[in-house]
């Protein structure tokens, strides 16, 4: 029955072949107004590349960021760091009043810019109370500048935040703004309605509308910063530029300019693999063709689905280029090799879609559903990746067997006669045949050494290290690597964690029990040193207390602490706010029930920041009860648990997609024993190349989970061909040898050039600067190669062992 | 023909009625800054805070002013919340522009009082949208004044008076580096002002709603600050006067440190 439906099939496809090379024209226009309708759609497509947009909008992680935000401002600040020999000699302190005054003057979006120059210094002398800035008197002596630098080098505030240790380095800490004014026209002079001076308190509608800070307006920001700062670098002045908003800009631009780069590489190199294994123009134009339609029609159904383009959705080209080469090489090789053989190009054609029409059917069907189920993950992107990767593989699917036969009825094409290709024809079938002899003449020594390399794979998988450090994915010849470890050294970090601490009730922080755990959680958080996070410094409303209290009481450091009396606290903070500073918002909620704790620490693993966010929320409700509800929040958090959301729900995928996958193999072979086998060479190269990964230590992050999606498209191709020509050889003549030799002399060869095609141009990312495109290459070019050895290899030899000699099919 | 054009305009502008377009914008502004804001006064202030959502604070001070030749001298109490009640605040206003104000602070928890010292005017007053500069007489000389526009503001005809600090100086003190006043024809008071704040791209708008006139003197009765960044409002505060009296029996005493330990 099995046989007859394949014939019938078969048979179909044939038929099916000869209607498009007679309709050929007609083929190719339809294809083309599907293409022009769908890429109509094409600028509609939009960018997302936040980090916002891993999560669902109704998650609770971003609604709290969103209010922290809302509140406090945004989090990230720029940190402008400048070194010289001695920070307070006047020359220094006038240009860095330059260069404050020109920052705040002219860079768009700042929200607030906090120096030396104008930091906060509350204190005491005799009955005095001083608040003013530290520069707000400019000092005209060297008395007066000896008396400013003991002011701040003694200011434990200023320290590792504007000022380093040692006193060598002073910091310029930029704050953008949180929410973004793209189509907000500014307010002219003269047109002041009545409404202009009323408060519009906005509904909580009209808040949801409000777009939060863009990335464009980010660069924007940074690049203004570069430009201003880069003019006064000197040799004592030197400038390093760090922080969120800085990393978050040149990692995205390197990432962008660097995928763009290597797609294109990819895309020539793939372009000069196949002409050598073709040596035909044809044989280079027709597969970029189907891999560039799949993408350009992809991207379009994007954009009519309204969904933003990703930092997960940039696998998309090279899954597309992996799946859509495959493809269409197994017509081409079998078109080219039969139309060698002195056919004419109708049957050729004919015989190519025939032979393949529905193997790349049944992958493309397989590969489509095990992406698909990726469609219910929790993070957002992944989900959004299941589903375009799963039209995509249809998209491809249509045009290698629509398109394609059709052009290749068009194109004038001829077998070509000469000894070179002929010999070279040879060449691969020599071996070829020679691969298929020893696998199937030694299985049960491919099949040993293949248990034992896979034993030693799982050992290596097991060894896995999940983990997401971006950060580090840029060289340290970067710019921006050498200022980011800089102040990681010397400043303690530009990096930030914050808790929010809402005591529920109007004036909460008046409580003494509240404002002295706050105090007592500062000296314990500045403690954890030395682990896989050192916290630099901590900043919140204590400081503030504390330095009031110190300078109503003569500068006397015994008065350094949080008073004990309730009034007091009220009355310092109502004088603090008294003081004219503004600083007190940056801390506290207008009703003073809320309080804003910000941990500074160098640039860290994501995986380590999720461990750290329960840490602290744990400390945070042991020091003041459990009435107090504590939130850990900030974009460093929220990429924490993004990040560790993200792997573990694509892990959770993969999962998935294994399951259903198997279905499909079950399903599509028509035996349960079968499709069991044949997921063996299915998974084995996933997990050696997993194994890799554990041998190597190489991070499972964000980037190099996506390889998977794409080792699952290539192993199920290179199976599913494989099985699929064997049962049908064997079922004609029952001898396992002769259907492996057979199997790999036709869809074989086709695997062999997909897979040194495909690996060439994978493993050329690894000249990239980035560590993360370095090992996207390098593994997922190493996973093609094992999903090749797995089918060349380990498939015959679980042939030999599955199906007795002579016998022409178990499963009947 | 070619000469009655001019001669008209000519004509015209002589015979134009209007007081208002005799007067320049700097003498507006005298004319504002000199007028009649009464003597020995003393009210009690609500002082609401409002947030972006709405949010509600209040703070009722008792105040009491007293004019000491051209300076001014004013003593507040808090009077509401409990925690701050007593806290009190001792200020004298100088006139001449160069010398800084002279403030003292009283903490009841903290049993003393302590000398303010700032020089800065751009701090906001009691942690309110209003700053020091908004309280108190700005110095004239340091700005160029021009008028934009005549309008009304609930019924009442004013000048829109654009106010450009000359220094750089002023901008640092006050924290503005433009401010549009808008300035009653009838009885010269600013009724309401905008100001550019020199940083983070922040306007302020200030509204006089409630104008009454109280033992002869134009007092705003209530005041607003709204602070407002994309045309979305960040903040506001309202002030409301209750029990306005002026030209009250109030000893120079009252204006001392003595006074302000004591409380009220």
């Amino acid at each position: 029955m099995v046989i007859q439906l394949r014939q019938k099939i078969e048979v179909g496809f044939g038929r099916f072949a000869h209607l498009i090379y007679r309709n050929h024209w007609k083929v190719l226009f339809l294809i083309l107004i599907l293409v022009a309708a769908l890429t109509s759609q094409l600028p509609k497509l939009t960018m997302d590349t936040s980090t916002e947009g891993f999560l669902h909008a109704n998650d609770p992680a971003l609604i709290s960021y969103d209010h922290f935000r809302d509140q406090f401002g945004r989090d990230e600040v720029l940190a402008v760091a400048i070194t010289a020999p001695d920070v307070f000699d006047l020359k220094f302190l006038t240009k860095l009043k330059q260069l404050h005054e020109e920052l705040r003057n002219n860079v768009p979006y700042l929200d607030d810019i906090t120096s030396l120059i104008n930091a906060r210094n509350t204190r005491g002398e005799d009955s005095t109370l001083i608040v003013e800035d530290l520069l707000e008197q400019w000092p005209e002596s060297v008395n007066a500048l000896e008396e400013i630098k003991k002011r701040a080098l003694s200011n434990p505030l200023y320290r590792n935040l504007l000022l380093s240790e040692d006193g060598t380095t002073t910091v310029i800490v930029i704050k953008t703004d949180a929410y973004s004014s793209l189509g907000v026209e500014t307010e002219s002079a003269g047109d002041f309605d009545d409404a202009a001076f009323e408060a519009d308190t906005e509904t909580e509608a009209a808040k949801a509308e409000r777009k939060f800070f863009t990335d464009e307006e980010n660069n924007e920001l940074v690049i203004a910063v570069h430009q201003i700062a880069e003019r006064y670098n000197g040799s004592n002045f030197m400038v390093r530029i760090g922080g969120g908003p800085e990393v978050m800009f040149k990692l995205k631009q390197t990432m962008q300019t660097n995928m763009k780069r290597f797609i294109r590489l990819a895309f020539a190199i793939i372009a000069i693999a196949l002409f050598v294994m073709f040596r035909r123009i044809s044989g280079v134009i027709l597969p970029l063709l189907v891999v560039l339609l799949s993408l350009l029609s992809t991207l379009s159904v994007m954009a009519m689905a309204g969904i933003a383009f990703k930092l997960p959705t940039q696998i998309l080209p090279s899954f597309l280029m992996a799946v859509g080469i495959g493809a269409s090489v197994h017509v081409l090789a079998i078109f080219f090799s039969h139309l060698q053989q002195g056919n004419t190009k109708e049957d050729s054609i004919v015989h190519a879609m025939s032979h393949s029409g529905l193997a790349i059917v049944m992958t493309s069907l397989t590969t489509a559903a095990g992406l698909a189920s990726f469609a219910g993950a929790e993070v957002a992107p992944i989900a959004d990746l299941g589903l375009l990767a799963s039209s995509g593989v249809l998209l491809s699917l249509l045009f290698t067997i629509l398109l394609l036969p059709a052009l290749l009825s068009i194109i004038p094409l001829k077998a070509k006669i000469s000894s070179s290709s002929e010999k070279r024809h040879a060449r691969m079938d020599r071996v070829v045949v020679g691969i298929a002899n020893f696998a199937t003449r030694r299985y049960k020594l491919v099949l040993v050494l293949s248990g034992i390399v896979l034993v030693l794979g799982i050992l290596g998988a097991v060894q896995v290290r999940f983990s997401h450090e971006p950060y580090k994915w840029m060289p340290e010849s970067m710019s921006v690597r050498q200022a980011g470890d800089f102040l990681d050294q010397k400043m303690g970090g530009a990096s930030v964690v914050e808790v929010v601490v809402d005591t529920g009730k109007e004036n909460g922080l008046y409580e003494p029990r509240i404002i002295q755990g706050l105090e007592a959680l500062k000296y314990e958080i500045e403690k954890i040193k030395g682990g896989p996070i050192s916290i630099g410094k901590t900043l919140s409303v204590v400081d503030i207390i504390k330095e009031t209290n110190r300078a109503l009481n003569e500068n006397q450091q015994a008065f350094y602490k949080i008073p004990d009396n309730r009034d007091l606290i009220a009355q310092e903070f109502l004088l603090f706010e008294n003081s004219g500073s503004d600083d007190l918002e940056d801390f506290v909620d207008s009703q003073f029930s809320k309080a804003r704790f910000t941990i500074k620490m160098p640039w860290t693993d994501s995986i380590y920041l999720e461990i750290l966010s329960a840490d602290l929320e744990r400390r945070f409700h042991q020091q003041l009860g459990d009435d107090v509800v504590v939130t850990v929040t900030g974009m460093n958090a929220l990429l924490g648990r993004t990040m560790a959301a993200t792997i573990f729900s694509m892990t959770e995928s993969y999962i998935i997609a294994a399951v259903v996958i198997t279905l499909m193999m079950i399903l599509l072979l028509g035996s349960v024993r079968i499709g069991l086998i044949s997921m063996i060479p299915n998974l084995t190269p996933i997990i050696l190349t997993v194994g890799v990964m554990g041998w190597l230590d190489l991070p499972m992050d964000l980037f190099t989970i996506l390889i998977g999606s794409i080792a699952i498209g290539l192993a199920v191709d290179d199976t599913i061909h494989f099985m699929h020509n064997f049962r049908r050889y064997h079922l004609e003549t029952g001898d396992v040898p002769d259907s492996v030799r057979r199997t790999l002399l036709t869809s074989g060869r086709a695997m062999l050039v997909t897979s040194i095609v495909l690996c060439i141009g994978f493993f050329i990312y690894m000249f990239s600067i980035l560590t993360n495109l370095f090992n996207f290459g390098l593994l997922t070019g190493f996973a093609i190669a094992m999903a090749l050895l797995a089918d060349f290899f380990l498939a015959p030899a679980l042939m030999m062992q599955f199906y007795k000699q002579g016998t022409t099919a178990v499963e009947e | 023909m070619r000469y009655m054009f001019p001669l008209f305009f000519i004509l015209m502008i002589a015979v134009l009625p209007s007081q208002a377009a005799d007067l320049t914008a700097r003498q507006i502004m005298e004319l504002a800054d000199d007028r009649d804001d009464g003597d020995n006064g003393v009210s009690d202030m609500v002082m609401t805070l409002i947030d972006k959502n709405g949010n509600k604070r209040a703070r009722k001070i008792r105040s009491y002013t007293k004019d000491k030749g051209k300076d001014k001298q004013r003593i507040m109490f808090f009077i509401m919340p409990a925690d701050v009640k007593d806290t009190g605040f001792l200020t004298y206003d100088y006139d001449e522009y160069s010398k800084d104000d002279d403030q003292w602070l009283y903490l009841p928890a903290l049993g003393k009082s302590k000398r303010i010292a700032t020089s800065d005017k751009s701090g906001a007053f009691m942690g309110s949208d209003f700053n020091y500069s908004d309280m108190t007489s700005k110095n004239l000389d340091a700005y160029d004044f021009r008028i934009l526009d005549e309008k009304e503001v609930r019924g009442e005809k004013v000048w829109v008076i654009e106010a450009i600090p000359k220094t750089k100086d002023e901008i640092d003190e006050t924290g503005y580096t433009k401010s549009v006043l808008f300035v009653r024809q009838d009885n010269y008071m600013v009724v309401r002002g905008v100001h550019w704040v020199n940083e983070g791209g922040r306007i302020k708008y200030m509204d006089s709603p409630t104008i009454e006139k109280i033992d002869g003197v134009w007092t705003a009765t209530k005041r607003t600050m709204t602070t407002k960044k994309n045309k979305k409002t960040l903040h506001k505060t309202e002030l409301n006067f209750y029990n306005v009296k002026f030209n009250q029996a109030l000893e120079q005493e009252m204006f001392s440190l003595r006074r302000l330990e004591k409380g009220l």
